[in-house]
């Protein structure tokens, strides 16, 4: 017990409808670096949050330095020696590296000058230049990160978990983090690596776990490890009966985008067809979201064009974009999507209402029976049209949304993370809808971070790296580890 | 025995949920008839004739407020509008004729909460905290236009020579013992009511209130929405500032005082979230209602003016309390 | 490009310094007019008028950059002066009523503390509120007639002068400023309120006591305008109900104009004071030129249409660029 700094046993974590971990257990030793790799929603969140104090158990055992720890709060565990570096980062962005290193800590350093002392002291431990004085907002996410490792030694941490450390990063400061991991293991402390950039889990790594659906599927040494193995492990699952057989695929072209640059994305060209789901994958903030963004009219962006059916068309506003005939499910649905406090029939209606309107004056009537048509169209579990969506559960939130674009017979819908927080029933109603629109003739842009999700249900794929399109394939034709690869970058 | 047993418990629910849902209309009731039993004047043909003329321009403001609240909003320059439209209209009765002058002050109302809207949403004002501080330099702009185009006099009706009839019908006219200015307003009510209700403009205003990001992605026109509600308010402001002129038969640059709290205080109490989204202006009215009576029981019952601003403080900081507590 | 990169660094360091840039412009443009502005009694005129205002500014600025906001201080500025001055009419000595009204700014303090962070309520509206209550209160146990002070060495206190020109109230200002300033820069409690209106879950998640610490922040503003409205009823020897009118929305005006932001975490004592005292001096500057009141009034609500949408727009851009 006393070579690993962690023992997690049979930690078991259930969210309403879901299992979020299952029985998963893992053992860090002193002085590794321990890496974990899963696709999102395998579980790995989750399980550092449980250990950051966030999220409770619900089972199982962890020793921490050799201490049981049954609950805990986030600035106990800092206090243990357990620090987290999240991917958004945990600092005020208009305080200064020396304040936030030592965040609510003011005392102990005896004021400005002191706190401001000692953190150039540590920041110097690593090696690194940054002024202490500067205010975070003004920092590099490289030199972030810096801040927030120098914040973990603050605190004498023993274990450092870095969740995805390198999203933000360019290769040299890629390189100068695995200098600074090289340092930390020297001095005895562990640390978990958390990434999908599979080429920097053989790179640093000691030992590595693979994680699928709240599971552990796999540890070992990395060198006992194989790429495709590892994805396999991390990809692999029973195919049969989630998926409805797939959409039939006409040649025809309907929507094509041509020269979109914004300050993310360059350069994006792509064909839209008729009777296609068009699959778009990447890692978070790739620039999956601000593509369609940006062609359905709710970001600023000039300079490219749009054809419908080869005619150009101008998509300044989601409004020019619906007299387009195309529709979007966003990615956040209750902060974009629904309007929670209203009823079922409103959040439904709520974009079919000009057609409603004869001289201004909404056919409530006709709303009313929109409203119903849709509800039992799609089998929507409501007690009735007027309860309050908030009630509503997940899958069948997002059922209204998509029977809202559904009543306008859309040419093409974008759908941003469809299946997301939806249980697996509902989540097959809403691939035999998709199905159900290019069947009749309509297409659609999926993005999805499931990967198995994203290869049944489209006939092609984009992969989507830094802001630029970096693959396309025929899922049939490729296999889940060529398209992750593209993916990763 | 076990059907009789459900039928009472189906009537007892239903009755209570009445209440929980009609709070205001219940205060209301509870108000009247205690302030009945101890002061009977309370309910005499004088009294209550007194107070509905006595209401103005509280209604409007209120009304136009709501708009403004239910989309997510808040207007403070009310105070300015009030002053300078009335103001103005007051001026322009002898060059323009009555007529001409009432609907030059509608048109300035609509211009003034047009520029409103304009400027926030030019500059992307978003959230109340911003609208705030804006709207209130508004309001000083406008005050500061009054009081030089009035030299902080005031301006008296009385002193027109054109005819003003139509400021003293609504001023002191009545149809029995209803006032005329409580008829036109209401047919006001009734047509803000089911442009709400009933219109696609209307409509917007309350998705955008709901939530402006769903709104924008379902195609509504947000910006014009905000200009909208802002220009509505600035309508109304003008009419309330007509029912005071003609209530009080002057005009002066800070004739609009006060009257940004109170409306506030009539749309929270009247049970219409300072979230936005939700609202009725008829649930507004309810809140006047409850809001005057409250004032003329506290003056039957012999409480000063001052002890009456107090409980409407309190009453609006409850309210807004307890709104919130209810979203939580 | 060159020329773009530069624009937009000038307007990043404009946008960001807008109050002291307003104080230089008024202060150029006073140089082409022939007037007693640069004349040190005039500075300290505009010092001692600004000063009340200065401190019901320096507490309302605790609780802004904890995240919030303090619209109530003008009610709780009548009502300090009220309470001193019926205190001291009745026999108390004059420190006795200071601590009495200093206890009774803490309890409006305490109850708007009470509403926005453990209620949870929007804190602007709910102190519109307060102050309205608070005013009524005031005209309540003054019948709205002003309360003129018994006691002649009441008056001293805020209308003595230091070496026979410096206004006392002006050296309460300073001293008030200095201790504020050190508050807010040195101490953990001033540090953590930067934190809790920088990054509310952040602060929380560093084991600071964020519910405390910003309760305390609404304490300190009713106390400070409670104190500012002591210090006024000295210098007017009258306790007023009105008083505190318009109190409420200009210091919370000025504080957003000297950059302390409503979002939270930014700004500082020393940028409130900077941005009350361009409203003062632009109030300064217009008498100086003789501008009638009405004009003056015209300009004071451009200046923060002006300001304050400029501060919107640039918010606005940072979004639209992320």
């Amino acid at each position: 017990m006393d070579e690993s700094i962690l023992v997690v046993k049979d930690v078991c974590k259930y969210f309403p409808g879901v299992t979020a971990l299952d029985h998963v257990s893992i053992e860090v030793p002193r002085g590794v670096v321990y890496g974990i790799v899963g696709e999102n929603g395998a579980g790995k969140s989750t399980l550092m949050k449980i250990l950051s104090g966030v999220y409770e158990k619900d089972e199982g055992t962890v020793i921490f330095n050799g201490e049981t720890i049954e609950r805990t709060t986030p600035i106990q565990a800092l206090r243990r020696g357990l620090s987290i570096i999240y991917q958004e980062f945990n600092l005020v962005n208009t305080m200064t590296v020396g304040e936030n290193i030592f965040l609510g800590r003011f005392n102990e350093n005896h004021g400005m000058r002191g706190t401001h002392k000692k953190a150039r002291e540590l920041l110097d431990s690593i090696g690194s230049t940054i002024n202490t004085y500067s205010m975070v907002g003004d920092l590099s996410a490289s030199e972030m990160q810096m801040v927030e490792i120098t914040k973990a030694l603050s605190f004498d941490s023993k274990l450092i978990i870095m969740d995805e450390p390198s999203s933000s990063l360019t290769s040299e400061e890629l390189k100068r983090l695995g200098v600074i991991i090289n340092q930390l293991r020297d001095k005895g402390i562990s640390i978990i690596y958390i990434s999908h950039k599979l080429d920097e889990i053989f790179e640093y790594c000691d030992i590595v776990t693979v994680m699928r659906d709240g599971h552990v599927i796999d540890t070992k040494p990395v060198s006992e490890f194989t790429r495709n193995e590892m994805i396999t492990k991390m990809v692999g699952r029973t195919l049969e009966n989630e998926y409805p057989p797939r959409a039939h695929f006409v040649e025809e072209p309907l929507l094509e985008v041509r020269n979109l640059n914004t300050r993310k994305l360059h350069n994006i060209n792509f064909t839209l067809h008729k009777g296609e789901i068009l699959g778009l994958v990447g890692l978070v903030g790739a620039g999956r979201t601000e593509i369609i963004r940006a062609l359905y009219g709710a970001d600023k962006a000039h300079g490219h064009d749009i054809l419908l059916r080869g005619q150009p068309v101008k998509i300044r506003n989601p409004k020019q974009a619906m007299q387009a005939g195309i529709g979007l499910v966003p990615e956040d649905r209750k902060r974009e999507g629904l309007i929670l406090p209203f009823s079922v029939e409103s959040n439904i209606t709520m974009a079919s209402l000009e057609r409603l309107s004869k001289f201004g004056i909404v056919n409530h009537a006709a709303e009313k029976d929109i409203a119903q048509r849709q509800i039992d169209a799609l089998s929507i579990k409501t007690p009735s049209r007027i309860t309050k969506m908030v009630s509503l559960s997940g899958g069948n939130q997002q059922k209204c949304i998509v029977g809202r674009w559904l009543e306008r017979n859309p040419q093409i819908l974008i759908l941003d993370e469809p299946t997301r927080g939806i249980d697996v029933g509902a989540k097959y109603e809403i691939y035999v809808l998709m199905n159900k629109i290019v069947e009749a003739g309509g297409a659609i842009i999926m993005i999805s971070s499931e990967l198995p999700e994203v290869l049944n249900m489209s006939n092609r794929v984009l992969t989507i790296c830094g802001g630029r399109i970096t693959g396309e394939f025929i899922p049939e034709h490729a296999t889940a580890a060529e398209i992750m690869d593209k993916a990763i970058g | 025995m076990r059907v009789g047993n459900r039928m009472k418990e189906n009537t007892s629910t239903r009755f209570i949920n009445f209440i929980k849902n009609n709070l205001v209309l219940m205060a209301i009731v509870v108000l009247v008839v205690v302030t009945a039993i101890v002061q009977p004047k309370f309910l005499s043909a004088a009294n209550l004739t007194n107070v509905m003329r006595q209401l103005w321009p509280l209604p409007f403001i209120a009304l136009g407020m709501t708009f403004v609240i239910i989309g997510g909003f808040i207007d403070l320059s009310v105070v300015g509008m009030i002053s300078l439209s009335g103001v103005v209209t007051v001026a322009l009765i002898d060059p323009l004729g009555q007529v001409g002058a009432i609907l030059c002050g509608i048109l300035l109302g609509a211009m003034m909460g047009y520029l409103n809207g304009t400027i926030l949403t030019a500059c992307g004002a978003m959230i109340q905290a911003e609208v705030l501080f804006i709207t209130f330099g508004m309001s000083s702009i406008y005050t500061a236009i009054a009081l030089l185009l009035t030299n902080a006099e005031t301006l008296r009706i009385a002193r027109c020579i054109k005819p003003y009839t139509i400021f003293t019908a609504l001023g002191s006219g009545t149809v029995g013992i209803v006032p005329i200015v409580l008829i036109v307003f209401a047919v006001i009510l009734t047509i803000m009511h089911l442009f709400y209700k009933k219109t696609l403009a209307g409509r917007n205003i309350s998705l955008m209130g709901g939530n402006k990001e769903a709104a924008f992605l379902t195609g509504c026109n947000v910006k014009r929405s905000m200009r909208l509600v802002y220009t509505i308010s600035g309508i109304m402001s003008a009419m309330g500032a007509i029912s005071l002129v003609s209530r009080v038969t002057t005009a002066t640059a800070t004739s609009g005082t006060g009257y940004e709290t109170n409306a506030i205080l009539c749309v929270v109490v009247g049970g219409t979230t300072l979230k936005g989204g939700k609202g009725s202006v008829l649930r507004t009215m309810l809140g006047v209602a409850l809001v005057v009576l409250l004032g003329n029981c506290m003056n039957m019952l012999g409480l000063s003016t001052y002890m009456q601003t107090v409980m409407r403080g309190a009453v609006l900081v409850i309210a807004i309390w307890l709104d919130n507590r209810k979203e939580l | 490009m060159n020329v773009k990169t530069i624009a937009q660094k000038g307007w990043k360091i404009i946008s960001k310094q807008g109050a002291v840039l307003a104080i230089l412009a008024l202060m150029i443009m006073m140089l082409f007019f022939d007037t007693n502005f640069y004349t040190a009694y005039n500075w300290l005129d505009m010092l001692r008028s600004a000063a009340i205002l200065e401190i019901v500014a320096f507490g309302v600025t605790v609780a802004v950059i904890c995240g919030g906001c303090d619209l109530s201080v003008g009610g709780t500025l009548s009502f300090g002066s009220i309470v001193a001055v019926m205190l001291i009419n009745a026999g108390m000595p004059i420190w006795l009523a200071f601590v009495a009204a200093i206890i009774g700014g803490a309890l409006v303090g305490f109850i708007n503390g009470f509403l926005v962070v453990h209620q949870r309520t929007e804190p602007f509206i709910i102190t519109l509120g307060m102050g309205m209550l608070l005013k009524g209160l005031c005209q309540v146990l003054t019948d709205a007639h002003p309360l003129t002070s018994l006691i002649p060495d009441f008056m001293k206190i805020s209308n003595s002068k230091l070496f026979g020109s410096v206004p006392l109230l002006v050296v309460y200002m300073l001293v008030l400023f200095a201790a504020f300033y050190w508050l807010m820069r040195f101490t953990s409690f001033g540090r953590n309120c930067y934190a809790i209106g920088g990054n509310y879950e952040v602060a929380k998640y560093s084991g600071i006591k964020v519910i405390p610490t910003k309760w305390t922040a609404f304490i300190i503003s009713g106390v400070t305008a409670s104190m500012a409205g002591v210090l006024l009823a000295s210098r007017m020897n009258t306790g007023s109900s009105v008083y505190g009118d318009s109190t409420g929305m200009l210091v919370n005006c000025g504080v957003v104009i000297g950059g302390t932001s409503f979002a939270g975490g930014v700004g500082g004592i020393f940028e409130s004071f900077i941005g009350l005292f361009v409203i003062q001096m632009l109030t300064n500057c217009m008498n100086m030129l003789g501008l009638d009141s009405y004009f003056q009034k015209l300009f004071e609500g451009i200046l923060i249409v002006m300001i304050i949408s400029l501060d919107c727009f640039s918010r606005k851009r940072k979004r639209e660029r992320v």
